[in-house]
C-alpha cells in the first residue's frame, strides 16, 4: 500500500502546467487592441463586411430593388420571389431574411469592438487625428449598417457594445434608432476628413453628412437633412462634387471614384476564388467583388433574378431630350428589345456580346426588360465583378435636398427647382418649367405637385441603385398610395398596410430573446 | 417446481431423433453432485451416420441403444457437458458450471467476475458477433444489449452512432469513451469485428466513475483476441455481401408533366406573378437515382493465426475489405494488420497489441436523395449542349435550380486515403502470490487522413457561373500518447474479499490540419492531370492544429462479505486542459452497494441460481468540447479593399468566447435486480435509473443579434434529466441435439429539460422547442387541421370572435391551426405537436441450433415517436418545379383531398416546412440479420485435419414492419435539438451475405 501511494505522489509532481496549452492559431484576444496598427486593423475588418452576401455582395441589392416598385423578381426560385412580393411563409428564410440580419449584426459588432477600445489611452497614436479619424469612421460604418436594418426591418435592438455570448438587447422603435444614428453621425462629422488621396473607400465628411441627411430624411426632420445637404451642395461641398457629364460614368467600371461620388462601395477581382465563395469568414481569399451584376443579368445567362417592371421604360420615353431624343439614361439603365432603335446614336447595344435578336427570346420574352445599370463589358457574364457601387451620389442628395426643401416650406423655392433642373438637365432635359410633358408650372409652384414629381424623377433617375424602397417608405404607404402603386407593380396586391413596410424579423431569434418582438402582424 | 420445468420439452424434440438400428441397449442415471437425479439430460450418442439421443426421465433414468465402444455425450443447460464411454448401469454426476457467473467482465483497469459486478455492464461476445454481416464493430453490437441505441448510414466508410441510456451530454456527440485494449480508440479506427474477443459496455455511474470525466456517455471497452495455449490454430473468414439500397419512388416524366402544368395553371387562375405560360417541358424521362444505384458488393476477408504455451502468447491478424457501394461514387477499401503478443516469466508480465489500418473512402459530394426529389424528370441526365454534358434546367423548359445529382459526382470527385496506427505494450510485475500487480501501460495513436479533391470543368445547375477547375489535397494527422500507470490489489480471507485498484494516466493529443487547393489544373485531351504542378490558377492554402491534455488519478475497492455483501467505492479526479485554470480540476466517484439473496443461508428457494440486489449512485463528467473553447482568438482572415486593387487586412473578433466554462456532472442513481434461474436456463436483468446532468457543455446557438461568427460559443448550455428502466431477459436451453435461446431486451428514455444556458427558459430551433420540464427538442409547428373544400369552409374556419382566419385561403388550401384565437395565423400559432422520443426500444435475439445448423435471428425497434420527413417537405407540393412522390395525388374539385393541399405554381403558402404536415410515426420493428449457418461434422474434418468448417447466409434488413413513409425508419438524425429529423438521409441497405469460416 505504501508503495503505491508513493509512485502516485511521485507521478503527480507533473501536474498542472502540462495542462496549460496555448492556442497559437490566432493571436490572442487578449494580445489584441494594444497598438495603432491593431485599431487600423480591426477596423478594417469592418470595411470586410462589404464583401458578404448578406450585404453589399448581392442579397441587400436584390432585396431593395426586388421589394420596390422598380424591380420584380420572377426568378426559378420561388421563396426568393416570394420575399419581394410580400409573401413570407419562414421568417427564417436563409437567403435573404437571415443572412442579411446576421451580418449586418456582426457589422455592427465589429464596429462596437473599434469604438470599445479605440479609446484606451494606453494605445499611443503617432497623429492623434487618426485616433479620431478611426473613431469617426467606426460611428460612420455602424450608422450604415443601422439605416439599412431599419430600412428593412423598423423595429430592431440597438447593440452598442461589443456583445457578450448572453446579450438579448432589447428592440426599440425604428424612431430610436434614428436618433442613435444621428446622434453617432454628428460625432463622426467633424473627425473625418473633406477628401481621400488614396483610401478611397473610408468615408468622408461628405459622406457622413449624405448618409446623414439620409437617415434624417427618413425620419422626417426635414430642416436637418436640409442642412446636411446644403454643405454638400452649397457649403465646402460645392468645391468636392458635380454631376458627372455622362450619366453612364456612375455604373461603369472603368470610371469609379469620380467626382459625383460621395461614397463608394469598393470591388476588385484580386481575390480569385474560382467559384461562388464569399461568406467564408475564415477565408483570407474569400472574394471581394461583387454579384451585382450577374443576379441582373438577362434570361438565358447568369442568374437572372432582378429585372424591371415595364413602366420605368414607359416613363423614360414620355419625355424627350431638348434635342429631340430619347432619355439617355434609358440607354443606361435598361436592356430591352427596342433600345438599338431608340437610341441609334449610341453604337454599342450589345448585351454580354449579344444583339438582342441573338438572345433568341420568343413570345412574350421579347417583353421583358433587364437591368443594365452596373453591368460591365464582360463576356460571357461572371460571378463576380469589380464595379464598385456608388452608394452615395450627387443627384441623388440635389434630388433629396429638393424634396426636403419643399417639405420645410411646403413648398418648392428656387433652391429647390433648380437642384431638380441640374439633374435633368445633365441628362438633357429641359428645365421643369420647359417640360413638354410635366405640367411645370404646377410642379414648380405647388406643395403636392412638386413632390409628386419628385417621385418620378427620383425613380427613373436612381433606379435600380437600391434606393426605390428607400423613398417609398419615406413617403409612407396609405390607401391611395397603395393604388397608385399596383399599377407600377402587381407584387403590391399583397401589400397589408400596418404590416407589410417592414419584414418580419428571423423568427430565430424572436423565440430566443424575450425583449424582442416580433414585427407588429407577422 | 424444478421437475415441472424440467420434463416436457425435450420430450417433444427428440421424438424427432431416428431409432438407432439394434444394438446394445443400456441404461444408466444421471444426478448432480449431491446425488439427485437430473431431469431431461440429453443423452447423446454419435454414429457414422448420425447423432441421436435420448433424454432422462424424472429420476435421472435412461436407456439407449448403442454400437459398442461409443462414447456417449450428457448434455443439460447449467451443468458442464460429460462425455463417457458407454456402458450399462453406468451412473453419471454432473457438475454445475459456474463459469456463467465467475466469468471476468472487464471493467476498466482490471476485471471482475460477473458475480461481483454491481454497475450496469452489459456483454457481448465474440460468439455473438460472428454472425454479423457487418464489418463495423459498432453496427455489429446492434440489438445484442438493453439501453444502447445505434443508429448507422448505408454510406459506406461511414460510421455508425451509438448511444447509451439517452442523451448524457450535448457536445462532442452522444458516443460513448471506446477503449480499445486499453487505449483510447473509436468505431473510426476500423477494427476488424473478427478481431473482437469481448465487448462490455458499462452504462452506468458505478461502472464508469473510474472513467471520471469521460465517461459520461458510458464507456464501450472492446478486448481483442489473444492466442491460447496449444499449437497453431489458424482461422479463415471470408464472406460476400451483395446490397441493395432503398430508393424514392418518384412520379415518372409523364406524371410530373401532368401536375407541374396543373400547378401553373393553379397559379396563372390566381394570379401568382410572372407565371403567364405553362413550362415547355424538356423531353426527357429521367430517373436520376435508378441511374447512380446497383447493386453494391462488399468482400471481407480475414485470416487470423494464433498459439501460445503457458508463458508466450499470440494472435496476428490480417483483414482485407473491399466495397465498392451501390450508390455512384461510394465506396470503401480496408487493410488492417495485428499482432497482440503476451508472456510472463516469474512475477513479470506484459502484453501487447499493434493494429495498423489502411482505408479508402470515396466521397459521395452531395445529397443525391435531396437532389432526386428537387429534379425535375424531364431534364435528361446528360445534355452535350450544357458545359459539362450533363442536363440540368432551362428556364422556359424547366425552370429549375436543383442539381443533377449525376452530373454533381460525375464532374466532383472527393476520397479519403486514412491511415490508422495503433500500438500500446504494458509491462507488469505481480507480487505477493498475484495479491498485488503493478502494472505499465504506454500506448500511442497515429492518424494521417488525406482528402483528395478534383472539380472538373463544366455545370450541374442552371444558375451555375463558370466555375474553374481545381484541385485541393487537405490531411490531417494525429498523435496520441497515453501512460498509464496502475496498481491492482486482491485477497480473499475467510469470506472477505477485497479488490483494488488505484492509478494515474496521462493523456495528451496533437492535431495538425493543412489544406491546398489550385485552380485550373492541367486537361489533356479528358484527362485532368492532379498534380499541382501543372496547375496555373491561383494557389491558396490554409492550415491549423489543436492539442490537449488529460491528467487523471483513480481508485476503486470492492470489498465482498461472504459472497452476500458486496460494495464498491470508485474515484477519479481529472484535470484537463479544455477548462479554464480556475475550472480545470473535477472529482468524481461512486458508491455502489450489492446483496446476493440467493446466498444467504435462510434462502431457500432452490429454482433460483442466483439473485442479487444493487444500487449505486455516482457522479461521471465530461469535457468532450474543443480544446480552446474557453480561449478567444482574432481572426485574422477579413480583408477589403481601399482602392482598385489595393487590400487591406482586418483583425477582429468573430467567435464570441464564453470564458467562464465549467465541468459538465451527471450524476446518476441506478437500482437493479439480477436474476438467474431454472438450471440457469433463465435469466433476467431488471433496472431503474435516474441521472442528472447538470452544466452540459454544448454549443448552444445564440441570438445572431450578437454578430458572432464561426459557430456558437460553447456554454454550459442546459441541465437535464434521464429516467428509464431497461429489461433483459433470456431463456436458453440444450436439449439433445437441439440448443435454443430466446433474448429480449426492453427499454424505456424519458428525459426533461432542468435547465437552460444564458438564464433561458426556453430554446427553440426552426421545427422544435425546448422547455424547462419538458423534454429536449419537442416539435413545435403549425398544425394542420385540414384541407379547405370549398368556399364556405374558408369562411367557417373563424376564431372565437367569428373573424374569418385565412381569408385569401381558396379551397384545396390547407387549414392551419389558429392557435392563439387571434383570427390571423402569425409565428405565435406555432404549437407543440408531438414528441420525437421513443416510448420503447426493443431488441430481440433468437438463435436456434440443430445438429449442425444453427440459425440466427436478430430483430430491434423503436416505438412510439414523431419522425419529421423532410423528404416530404422537400417535395414542396409543386411550388417550384420539383418532383414529387409517385402516390402524392393533391386536392383538386374532382379529387377533394383531405390529406393533401392543392398545387401551385410560386405560392408556398401551403408547403412551408414547419408544419406538421410532415411529421410521421417513426415507430419500427426490423428484423436486422438472420443467419443460416451450417458447420461442418467434425469427423469429416478430421480427414482433412481441419478443426472446424463454418458455412453461412446472412440476410440483413429484408424485413422491416413500420408505417413510415420514408426510406429508412432508422436514419442518422439531425442532432439533439432535431433527434427526429430525417433529412433525406443516407438508408441502409438491404443485403445478402455469403460467408465462409474455418480453422485448422
Amino acid at each position: 500500500m505504501a508503495m503505491f501511494s508513493g509512485l502516485l505522489l511521485g507521478s503527480s509532481s507533473c501536474s498542472d502546467s502540462w495542462l496549460d496549452i496555448q492556442n497559437e492559431n490566432g493571436l490572442s484576444s487578449g494580445n489584441f487592441w494594444k497598438t495603432e496598427e491593431d485599431m487600423q486593423a480591426g477596423l478594417n475588418a469592418v470595411y470586410a463586411m462589404f464583401y458578404r452576401q448578406g450585404t453589399w455582395t448581392r442579397n441587400l441589392m436584390n432585396q431593395l430593388d426586388g421589394m420596390a416598385d422598380d424591380g420584380v423578381l420572377y426568378s426559378s426560385w420561388t421563396e426568393l420571389n416570394e420575399w419581394t412580393k410580400f409573401i413570407y411563409t419562414d421568417y427564417n428564410f436563409a437567403e435573404v431574411n437571415t443572412k442579411i440580419w446576421k451580418e449586418h449584426w456582426t457589422a455592427v459588432n465589429r464596429a462596437n469592438q473599434v469604438l470599445d477600445h479605440i479609446d484606451d489611452p494606453n494605445v499611443t497614436f503617432s497623429d492623434e487625428n487618426d485616433r479620431k479619424d478611426i473613431k469617426a469612421q467606426a460611428l460612420w460604418f455602424r450608422s450604415w449598417y443601422y439605416f439599412y436594418m431599419t430600412v428593412l426591418w423598423d423595429n430592431i435592438p440597438i447593440v452598442l457594445k461589443t456583445s457578450s455570448a448572453s446579450d438579448a438587447p432589447e428592440g426599440v422603435t425604428a424612431d430610436k434608432v434614428f436618433t442613435q444614428i444621428e446622434s453617432d453621425l454628428l460625432k463622426a462629422i467633424p473627425d473625418l476628413p473633406l477628401e481621400r488621396e488614396t483610401e478611397k473607400a473610408k468615408p468622408t465628411r461628405g459622406a457622413a453628412y449624405g448618409l446623414l441627411a439620409r437617415v434624417y430624411a427618413q425620419h422626417h426632420k426635414w430642416e436637418e437633412a436640409a442642412e446636411c445637404l446644403e454643405w454638400i451642395i452649397y457649403g465646402e461641398g460645392k468645391n468636392l462634387y458635380e454631376l458627372e457629364r455622362n450619366f453612364g460614368d456612375n455604373f461603369n467600371n472603368h470610371t469609379e471614384n469620380n467626382i459625383e461620388s460621395l461614397y463608394e462601395i469598393q470591388f476588385s477581382l484580386c481575390n480569385d476564388v474560382g467559384w461562388d465563395a464569399t461568406d467564408n469568414y475564415l477565408g483570407a481569399d474569400a472574394q471581394l467583388g461583387t454579384q451585382i451584376e450577374i443576379s441582373r443579368s438577362p434570361k438565358g445567362m447568369g442568374w437572372q433574378i432582378v429585372e424591371s417592371n415595364p413602366w420605368v421604360k414607359e416613363y423614360f420615353l414620355r419625355e424627350k431630350t431638348l434635342d429631340g431624343k430619347n432619355d439617355p439614361r434609358l440607354y443606361y439603365t435598361l436592356w430591352y428589345q427596342d433600345a438599338e432603335a431608340d437610341f441609334p446614336e449610341f453604337p454599342n447595344h450589345l448585351i454580354y456580346g449579344k444583339t438582342w435578336e441573338q438572345l433568341g427570346y420568343s413570345g412574350s420574352d421579347n417583353d421583358r426588360i433587364y437591368i443594365k445599370k452596373y453591368s460591365t463589358d464582360v463576356s460571357p457574364v461572371y460571378y463576380w465583378n469589380d464595379n464598385n457601387f456608388r452608394a452615395i451620389r450627387l443627384s441623388d442628395m440635389l434630388l433629396l435636398y429638393a424634396e426636403c426643401v419643399n417639405e420645410v416650406n411646403h413648398g418648392p423655392d428656387a433652391k429647390a427647382i433648380e437642384c431638380l433642373n441640374r439633374v435633368r438637365s445633365r441628362a438633357g432635359l429641359p428645365d421643369i418649367a420647359d417640360s413638354k410633358y410635366y405640367d411645370g408650372a404646377a410642379i414648380t409652384s405647388d406643395y403636392d405637385a412638386f413632390k409628386e414629381h419628385l417621385k418620378i424623377e427620383r425613380g427613373l433617375e436612381l433606379a435600380f441603385e437600391g434606393m426605390r424602397w428607400i423613398d417609398l417608405k419615406r413617403w409612407g404607404f396609405d390607401a391611395s398610395t397603395l393604388e397608385d402603386i399596383r399599377l407600377r407593380d402587381a407584387d403590391y396586391n399583397n401589400f397589408v398596410i400596418g404590416k407589410h413596410e417592414r419584414l418580419p424579423i428571423p423568427q430565430t431569434d424572436v423565440d430566443n430573446n424575450p425583449n424582442l418582438d416580433q414585427n407588429p402582424n407577422y | 417446481m424444478k421437475k415441472l420445468f424440467n420434463a416436457a420439452l425435450p420430450v417433444v424434440l427428440l421424438c424427432a431423433f431416428q431409432p438407432v438400428s439394434a444394438q446394445t441397449g443400456i441404461s444408466g442415471r444421471v444426478t448432480d453432485e449431491s446425488g439427485e437425479g437430473l431431469i431431461g439430460v440429453a443423452v447423446i450418442v454419435e454414429t457414422d451416420n448420425a447423432r441421436t439421443g435420448v433424454v432422462t426421465d424424472e429420476n435421472g433414468i435412461f436407456y439407449i441403444d448403442v454400437p459398442e465402444d461409443t462414447d456417449l455425450e450428457f448434455n443439460y443447460m447449467g451443468f458442464k457437458s460429460v462425455i463417457l464411454p458407454a456402458k450399462d448401469n453406468m451412473l453419471v454426476v454432473m457438475e454445475e458450471d459456474r463459469s456463467l457467473l465467475e466469468e471476468s467482465v472487464v471493467v476498466g483497469y482490471g476485471s471482475l467476475k460477473k458475480k461481483d459486478i454491481l454497475g450496469s455492464v452489459s456483454t457481448v461476445r465474440h460468439q455473438e458477433l460472428q454472425n454479423r454481416i457487418s464489418g463495423n464493430m459498432v453496427e455489429s453490437m446492434r440489438g445484442l444489449v438493453s439501453g444502447v441505441k445505434i443508429t448507422s448510414s448505408g454510406t459506406p466508410g461511414s460510421n455508425a452512432n451509438i448511444q447509451i441510456r439517452g442523451i448524457g451530454s450535448l457536445s462532442g456527440g452522444t458516443s460513448p469513451l471506446f477503449i480499445i485494449d486499453g487505449s483510447y480508440g473509436g468505431s473510426e479506427v476500423g477494427l476488424s469485428v473478427e478481431d473482437i474477443e469481448s465487448i462490455q459496455i458499462l452504462k452506468d455511474a458505478s461502472s464508469a466513475a473510474i472513467y471520471g470525466s469521460r465517461a459520461a456517455n458510458g464507456v464501450v471497452i472492446i478486448t481483442t483476441k489473444k492466442g491460447t495455449t496449444g499449437e497453431l490454430k489458424v482461422k479463415f473468414d471470408g464472406s460476400a455481401q451483395m446490397y441493395w439500397l432503398p430508393k424514392y419512388d418518384l412520379m415518372d416524366a409523364e406524371t410530373y408533366k401532368y401536375y407541374d402544368d396543373l400547378a401553373y395553371q393553379e397559379a396563372m387562375m390566381q394570379g401568382v406573378p410572372g407565371v403567364n405560360d405553362l413550362q415547355n417541358h424538356l423531353s426527357g424521362d429521367s430517373d436520376f437515382l435508378g441511374a447512380m444505384l446497383k447493386t453494391g458488393i462488399i468482400q471481407n476477408y480475414n485470416v487470423s493465426m494464433s498459439g501460445g504455451t503457458e508463458t508466450l502468447n499470440f494472435y496476428t491478424s490480417l483483414n482485407y475489405k473491399k466495397d465498392d457501394g451501390a450508390m455512384m461514387n461510394t465506396g470503401h477499401e480496408q487493410f488492417g494488420f495485428r499482432v497482440n503478443t503476451g508472456g510472463k516469466k516469474g512475477i513479470f508480465e506484459y502484453g501487447q497489441h499493434l493494429f495498423f489500418s489502411k482505408t479508402k473512402t470515396d466521397n459521395l459530394m452531395g445529397n443525391p436523395w435531396a437532389s432526386a426529389i428537387q429534379i425535375p424528370p424531364t431534364i435528361p441526365i446528360y445534355d452535350d449542349s450544357n458545359p459539362g454534358g450533363f442536363g440540368y434546367g432551362k428556364v422556359d423548359g424547366a425552370n429549375s435550380t436543383a442539381v443533377n445529382p449525376v452530373a454533381m459526382e460525375s464532374l466532383y470527385h472527393s476520397n479519403n486515403p486514412q491511415q490508422y496506427l495503433y500500438a500500446d505494450i504494458y509491462g507488469q510485475i505481480n507480487l505477493w502470490e498475484n495479491h498485488l500487480n503493478a502494472k505499465l501501460n504506454v500506448s500511442y495513436k497515429n492518424y494521417f487522413g488525406e482528402t483528395n479533391t478534383l472539380r472538373k470543368k463544366g455545370n450541374w445547375t442552371m444558375s451555375q457561373g463558370d466555375d474553374s477547375a481545381f484541385i485541393s489535397y487537405a490531411t490531417a494527422a494525429h498523435d496520441m500518447i497515453l501512460v498509464e500507470n496502475t496498481y491492482n490489489f486482491n485477497y480473499d480471507i475467510k469470506g472477505h474479499s477485497i479488490n483494488a485498484v488505484a492509478g494515474f494516466s496521462f493523456n495528451t493529443m496533437h492535431e495538425e490540419y493543412k489544406s491546398q487547393t489550385k485552380l485550373d489544373p492541367l486537361v489533356v485531351g479528358d484527362k485532368y492531370i492532379t498534380s499541382f504542378d501543372s496547375a496555373t490558377g491561383t494557389q491558396t492554402c490554409t492550415g491549423s492544429y489543436i492539442e490537449y491534455a488529460l491528467i487523471s488519478y483513480f481508485g476503486r475497492i470492492n470489498y465482498s462479505y461472504g459472497d452476500r455483501y458486496l460494495i464498491q467505492l470508485t474515484a477519479r479526479r481529472d484535470g484537463t486542459s479544455r477548462l479554464p485554470k480556475e475550472h480545470r480540476w473535477g472529482n468524481f466517484g461512486s458508491v455502489s452497494l450489492g446483496w446476493r439473496i440467493s446466498n444467504e443461508p435462510w434462502f431457500d428457494v432452490n429454482w433460483i441460481d442466483d439473485l442479487k440486489l444493487r444500487a449505486n449512485y455516482g457522479t461521471l463528467g465530461n469535457t468532450n468540447i474543443g480544446p480552446w473553447d474557453y480561449q478567444s482568438v482574432i481572426n485574422t482572415a477579413p480583408r477589403a479593399i481601399m482602392n482598385g486593387d489595393t487590400k487591406v487586412v482586418g483583425m477582429t473578433q468573430s467567435n464570441i468566447t464564453n470564458m467562464d466554462l465549467v465541468w459538465e456532472k451527471k450524476t446518476s442513481a441506478n437500482v437493479g435486480v439480477d436474476f438467474l434461474a431454472l438450471r440457469k436456463r433463465l435469466s433476467a436483468s431488471v433496472e431503474y435509473y435516474y441521472s442528472k446532468s447538470k452544466d452540459l457543455l454544448f454549443n448552444l446557438p445564440i441570438l445572431m443579434t450578437t454578430g458572432n461568427e464561426g459557430g456558437a460559443p460553447m456554454v454550459n448550455a442546459a441541465s437535464l434529466r434521464n429516467t428509464g428502466i431497461e429489461l433483459e431477459i433470456g431463456w436458453n436451453d440444450i436439449v439433445g441435439d437441439f440448443g435454443y435461446s430466446v433474448n429480449a431486451n426492453f427499454s424505456t428514455v424519458s428525459n426533461k429539460v432542468l435547465s437552460l444556458g444564458y438564464g433561458q427558459t426556453v430554446y427553440y430551433t426552426y421545427t422544435s422547442r425546448s422547455d424547462i420540464g419538458q423534454p429536449l427538442g419537442m416539435w413545435y409547428l403549425y398544425k394542420k387541421l385540414g384541407i379547405f373544400q370549398s368556399e364556405e369552409d374558408v369562411l367557417a374556419h373563424v376564431n372565437s370572435k367569428g373573424q374569418v382566419i385565412q381569408p385569401d385561403a381558396r379551397p384545396g388550401d390547407i387549414i392551419y391551426d389558429d392557435y392563439n384565437d387571434d383570427g390571423q395565423i402569425t409565428s405565435e400559432d406555432r404549437q407543440i405537436v408531438g414528441s420525437p422520443w421513443p416510448k420503447l426500444e426493443a431488441g430481440l435475439n433468437i438463435a436456434l441450433s440443430w445438429k449442425n445448423l444453427d440459425l440466427s435471428i436478430n430483430g430491434y425497434g423503436r416505438f412510439g415517436h414523431l419522425v419529421y420527413n423532410a423528404a416530404r417537405a422537400t417535395a414542396m407540393d409543386f411550388t417550384s418545379n420539383q418532383n414529387n412522390f409517385a402516390d402524392f395525388v393533391p386536392w383538386t374539385q374532382s379529387n377533394p383531398s383531405t390529406e393533401n393541399p392543392r398545387i401551385i405554381y410560386g405560392d408556398t403558402r401551403n408547403s412551408r416546412g414547419d408544419q406538421d404536415r410532415w411529421l410521421e410515426d417513426g415507430s419500427f420493428f426490423r428484423i436486422g440479420d438472420i443467419t443460416l449457418g451450417y458447420t461442418l461434422p467434425r469427423k469429416w474434418l478430421r480427414a482433412v485435419k481441419f478443426e472446424e468448417i463454418r458455412l453461412s447466409v446472412t440476410g440483413r434488413n429484408l424485413l422491416t414492419f413500420t408505417g413510415y413513409s420514408g426510406l429508412d425508419p432508422e436514419f442518422a438524425d439531425g442532432g439533439v435539438f432535431t433527434i427526429g429529423y430525417d433529412g433525406c438521409s443516407f438508408p441502409n441497405p438491404r443485403s445478402v451475405q455469403f460467408a465462409v469460416s474455418f480453422t485448422f
